[in-house]
Order: C-alpha cells, then sequence, then structure tokens
C-alpha cells in the first residue's frame, strides 16, 4: 500500500548535512501493524512522517497506491492525508474550543459521519463526555478522542508518532489496544522506543541513526 | 496538549454540537476574542459615522435654514432705487423659462441660532396680495393665527423659526431692544406656519415705513418650480457687473461647497488617520490571534486540510468578524445619531440627516483595510508554515 524506495531525509544543521533517515527501503502492507522502533533521535519520526507524506524525501521517493508522493502538489498530498491517512500524535492535539465529538469529527468535514464519531467514542469509553471540551477530560480521555479521530471515516492506513509518550503504561497499552482492535481493514503504523508497546505489532522493524534493519 | 485555549467550564450537558470547520463556531465558542474585536470595529465605524454626519450637519444646516430662496430668485438694484422696475422690465424680457409672477419686495435683518453660532436671517416684507402666493410656494400646510396685517407691526414665522428662537404667537420677533433683530417697535409673532422651510414674513408696508434701506427688491417666481434654477443662473449671468445683485440658491450653495472645502480635506485626513490607527491596531490584534492559533493550524495541515482551505476558514471567520462589526457600528450610530437628534438638535431645529449616504460611505474604509491587512497577515504566515513543527512540538 504505502513503499518507500531509497528514501532519504536530509537537512542542513549549522552547515552541516544530517541524514534523519538513509535510503529507507520499506513496505506498508494492507492490514498489518507495523512497529518501527528504534531510541530516541534514531529518524523514527522523520520515516514516519515521509511515509505519510508530511514531509517530502529528499532523496528516492515514497509511494501510496504507486501514487509518488514526491510528485504530487502540496494541496493534492494534503487531500490523500485527509481521505486515506489517520494520524495520533506524541501529545493529544486538540482543538481547545471543540468537543470531543467536534474534535473527532475533524477529521473529515462530513457531517454524515456525526453519528459513527459518537460510535467510535463510545467504543472508547468516552461515551458520556461526548460534550466536553478538551480542558474537562484527562490526558487519557484526550489521547483517546484523538486515537477515534483518527479511526473516523476508516482510514487506509493510521499513523502513530509515539502516541503513548504522554502517558503512563497502563493508559499507553489502552490506547494502543484501541488502535489495533478498532482499525478495522486499515494498516497502522506506529513509532515507538518502547518495545512493549509493539507486542501486538504484525512486524517489527528498527531503526538506528536513520537507517533501517527490519527484524 | 490543547491547541487553543479552551471555553468555560460547567457546560458540557447543554453544549450545542456544531459544525467543527464552520468559520461561526470558532467564533461563537471564542467569545472572549471576538467581541473586542467586533467591539473595536464597531466603536471605528460609530465614530466615523458620527463624526462625518455632525460635520455635515453644518452645510446641511445652512442649505435647510435658506432653502426657502429655492423657491425664488431675488435681485436688489445697487446704488440707485429707481433701478427696480426696470430690473424687472429685464427679467420679463431676457427670462430664459415662463415667469410665474414677480413681486417687489423689502427686507429687515434678523438672526437664527445654528450649532456653529447666530447667522443673519431675513424678515421679508411682502404685500397683502403677496403673501398668500409666497405662503403656497413654500408648501405651508397651515397657519396657527394669521397673517401680519399691513403697517402693523406684525411678523408670521414658521415652525422650524418658532423652535430655533423659541418664539410662540405674541412673542417679539423683532424690537427696539433687540441688538440683533432691531426694529423700533417691537414686531410681534401673530402666525406660525406649518412647513419645513425657514420663514420669517412681515408687511411690505412695516418694512418700508420703519427699516433702512428704502430700496424695493425684485423676487422672480418661474412658472415651473423646476426651471427656477435655470432662471436663477440665467439672472447671474444676465446681471453680472451691473447694479444689481442677485440673491438664489444654487450661489448659496456654491459658496457652502467653497466654505467647507478646506474642512473636508482636514476630515479627510483626521478620517484617514483614524482608519490608519484602527486598522493597525486591528492588524496587530490579528496577528496575535492568528499566532495563537498556530497549533491549530498545524494540526489542521497535518491532518489533511490543505493551507488554502485553512485560509479560506480564517478569512471566512474575519469576514464575519468585519461585516458584524460594521454593522453593529452602522446601527450603533444610527441611534447614537437619533438620539442626539431628538436631545440636542430638534429641539432648536437644528438640521442633522441621521440617514446621511456620505457617512455611511465614509465608514466602509474600515472594514476594507482591516479585511486586507488580516488577509495579508494570515498569508504571509502561512507561507513559512510548517505543520511538521508543530506535530512535533518544535512551535508548540
Amino acid at each position: 500500500m504505502i513503499r518507500s524506495v531509497g528514501a532519504s531525509l536530509e537537512y542542513s544543521d549549522h552547515g552541516r548535512q544530517v541524514f534523519a533517515c538513509r535510503q529507507v527501503d520499506l513496505t506498508i502492507r494492507t492490514n498489518e501493524f507495523l512497529g518501527i522502533l528504534g531510541p530516541s533521535g534514531s529518524g523514527k519520526s522523520s520515516l514516519l512522517y515521509l511515509l505519510s507524506g508530511l514531509k517530502i524525501p529528499t532523496g528516492g521517493d515514497v509511494f501510496f497506491e504507486d501514487q509518488s508522493l514526491k510528485t504530487l502538489p502540496e494541496d493534492q498530498r494534503s487531500r490523500l492525508r485527509l481521505h486515506n491517512f489517520g494520524f495520533v500524535f506524541q501529545q493529544p492535539y486538540l482543538l481547545g474550543y471543540l468537543t470531543a465529538l467536534e474534535n473527532v469529527m475533524v477529521a473529515l468535514p462530513d457531517q454524515s459521519l456525526r453519528e459513527e464519531a459518537r460510535d467510535l467514542l463510545e467504543k472508547l469509553g468516552l461515551g458520556t463526555k461526548t460534550h466536553r471540551l478538551p480542558h474537562e477530560l484527562s490526558g487519557g480521555e484526550r489521547q483517546r478522542v484523538c486515537v477515534a479521530r483518527a479511526l473516523l471515516g476508516r482510514p487506509k492506513v493510521i499513523f502513530a508518532d509515539e502516541p503513548t509518550a504522554a502517558l503512563d503504561h497502563t493508559n499507553g497499552a489502552q490506547v494502543v489496544n484501541l488502535l489495533n482492535q478498532n482499525r478495522g481493514e486499515g494498516s497502522l503504523v506506529m513509532v515507538t522506543h518502547d518495545p512493549t508497546m509493539l507486542e501486538q505489532a504484525d512486524r517489527i522493524v528498527h531503526l538506528n541513526d536513520g537507517v533501517l534493519i527490519e527484524d | 496538549m490543547e491547541a487553543t485555549p479552551a471555553a468555560p467550564k460547567q457546560k458540557s450537558s447543554r453544549r450545542a454540537i456544531l459544525r467543527p470547520m464552520a468559520a461561526t463556531t470558532y467564533l461563537l465558542r471564542n467569545s472572549g476574542k471576538t467581541i473586542p474585536l467586533i467591539g473595536v470595529i464597531t466603536l471605528a465605524v460609530l465614530l466615523v459615522c458620527g463624526i462625518v454626519s455632525l460635520i455635515n450637519s453644518i452645510p446641511f444646516s445652512i442649505r435647510t435654514i435658506y432653502r426657502y430662496t429655492q423657491q425664488t430668485l431675488a435681485i436688489t438694484p445697487r446704488g440707485d432705487a429707481s433701478q427696480t422696475p426696470k430690473l424687472m422690465e429685464r427679467i420679463k424680457e431676457g427670462s430664459p423659462v415662463p415667469i410665474e409672477r414677480m413681486v417687489t419686495a423689502r427686507a429687515a435683518g434678523s438672526q437664527v441660532m445654528s450649532i456653529v453660532g447666530k447667522w443673519p436671517f431675513a424678515v421679508l416684507g411682502l404685500k397683502q396680495e403677496d403673501m398668500k402666493f409666497w405662503l403656497d410656494r413654500q408648501n405651508v400646510r397651515s397657519i396657527d393665527g394669521r397673517l401680519p396685517q399691513a403697517g402693523k407691526a406684525e411678523a408670521l414665522i414658521s415652525a422650524p423659526v418658532a423652535r430655533n428662537l423659541n418664539l410662540k404667537l405674541g412673542s417679539d420677533l423683532l424690537g427696539p431692544d433687540q441688538n440683533e433683530s432691531y426694529s423700533p417697535y417691537p414686531v410681534k409673532v401673530v402666525g406660525i406656519a406649518n412647513c419645513d422651510n425657514w420663514l420669517m414674513l412681515t408687511s411690505y408696508e412695516y418694512i418700508k415705513a420703519n427699516h433702512f434701506p428704502d430700496v424695493d427688491a425684485v423676487l422672480a417666481f418661474a412658472h415651473n418650480l423646476k426651471d427656477q434654477e435655470k432662471l436663477d443662473k440665467w439672472a447671474g449671468n444676465a446681471f453680472k457687473g451691473e447694479r444689481a445683485q442677485i440673491f438664489a440658491y444654487y450661489q448659496l450653495e456654491k459658496q457652502t461647497n467653497e466654505m467647507f472645502n478646506i474642512l473636508y480635506k482636514i476630515l479627510n485626513v483626521v478620517i484617514g488617520t483614524l482608519v490608519l490607527v484602527i486598522t493597525f491596531m486591528m492588524g496587530m490584534l490579528i496577528n496575535i490571534y492568528q499566532t495563537q492559533r498556530l497549533v491549530e493550524f498545524g494540526l489542521l495541515q497535518a491532518l489533511g486540510y490543505t493551507k488554502r482551505q485553512l485560509l479560506g476558514r480564517v478569512l471566512r471567520e474575519t469576514v464575519s468578524v468585519v461585516i458584524f462589526g460594521w454593522f453593529f457600528g452602522v446601527v450603533a450610530a444610527y441611534f447614537l445619531l437619533r438620539l442626539t437628534k431628538a436631545v440636542l438638535m430638534d429641539p432648536k431645529a437644528f438640521a442633522l440627516n441621521i440617514f446621511d449616504p456620505t457617512a455611511f460611505v465614509y465608514t466602509i474604509p474600515i472594514p476594507v483595510s482591516i479585511l486586507i491587512v488580516a488577509t495579508l497577515t494570515v498569508i504571509l504566515k502561512f507561507r513559512r508554515f510548517d505543520p511538521v513543527s508543530i506535530v512535533e512540538r518544535r512551535l508548540a
């Protein structure tokens, strides 16, 4: 479904060229749970941004269903993300002026998905808190709202960038469980430095200094 | 981590579900920011509309007070009182439009109050047979009291004059102890005409017997009121350089425009500066508010919203704020001017147009310039914007 071919991400740091990712060849298959494991600063998040089209590779290319993300104009790349990908970030980013339900509906501006959004919150144990604003929710609840947002519209791929980083182990494991159990036919790509969070993964790849080492 | 500050607590059970990406959602849920923005625009529009309307009320007052001259052409001989019949003959022969009537009249001086001080006003002396025609020409609907009698120290005034000078039936319009409205005998008000024009009328015979100069003026009325200006302008050219002085409404308009030309230039500078200051202030406020929303924009862009969609959303929000601010400003200005008119202007019959179109036009640069500045601010912000820096917490 997603294929990176020699994808590299290089940037300049005070005049010095640094590789965040170096010639990564990786395929994400349909319906698989792929874990990307690596220590802090190994380039895990950069790889996730390359695979999801948030960053453009400086070398090589990334393909989604055989469409090059590198050559796709920015607007089309954005639309592709909106309609095919779901995201969960390290921090539970929510819009402070929107309720939990509205925050979930941000994922797809389609009012017909309101019931699906409500069902997702119900499934994630937030059925009684759909009308609450983010500041009225705990950290774990907020991240669960983010999970619901990522799942809305049944995206083809869900990208989770250290979704447990801001949570304790119990809440973190719960978030991973919820993502995995509710992703349906979608693939799940999760970046983490904690191997215990990838116990349910179908496949785990390791990243070290931007270089991919497949298990 | 919340992308933007949150709304007040403890309302979750009653909170309505809104369309999350609608412009109104942000505005409604962030009233703490929306209301001050709308308030500033409202006050600016109110201020500009109020200033322009009040300034415009001065020339408007001049036109209103002397509007009665629109109905007639007045000519007086200069230096030779015997010229009056010849002037009448010249008008009869040369007029480009049919003449309804020509009468001889006399005038004494009086004064009326305006918002910028006292202005001279003529007490017209007409013969009995001409009074009715004159009053009909001035669209007098009815008269409380009666017409002044020939040779008697009596006067008729119109309702606006009565309000302006606080005169009633039996009051003195002119008198020996009134320095600015002198007459050797107290001239009593015996009639008040109900009409919109400002009028002071006494008998021809009384002025001839008691006032200088001993000169008859000619009043010439075009048959068709629409032709009066044509007659006035013809007379202005025909008697140029001759021993005759023309008094016509078009001259008054011209003089008024010339008189206020400089004032309007100053007004334009003041309003321009005001718009500039308000726009600058609003630009800064909008810039601060948009900067506070960078996390929101970063998140939305990361999720898949295009920069164009986000820009469109911010512009819709700004347009809503600007339109509401302008609308409330115009409504507030209307009510303030209405109050001003009722409390300050109407008791003295001062003219104030509360629907002054110029005043409303002057307010348009405020929303337009704010919209332009807000748009440029947001475009510049989005140009250098990287959503990854937000979701990576580099800017969060």
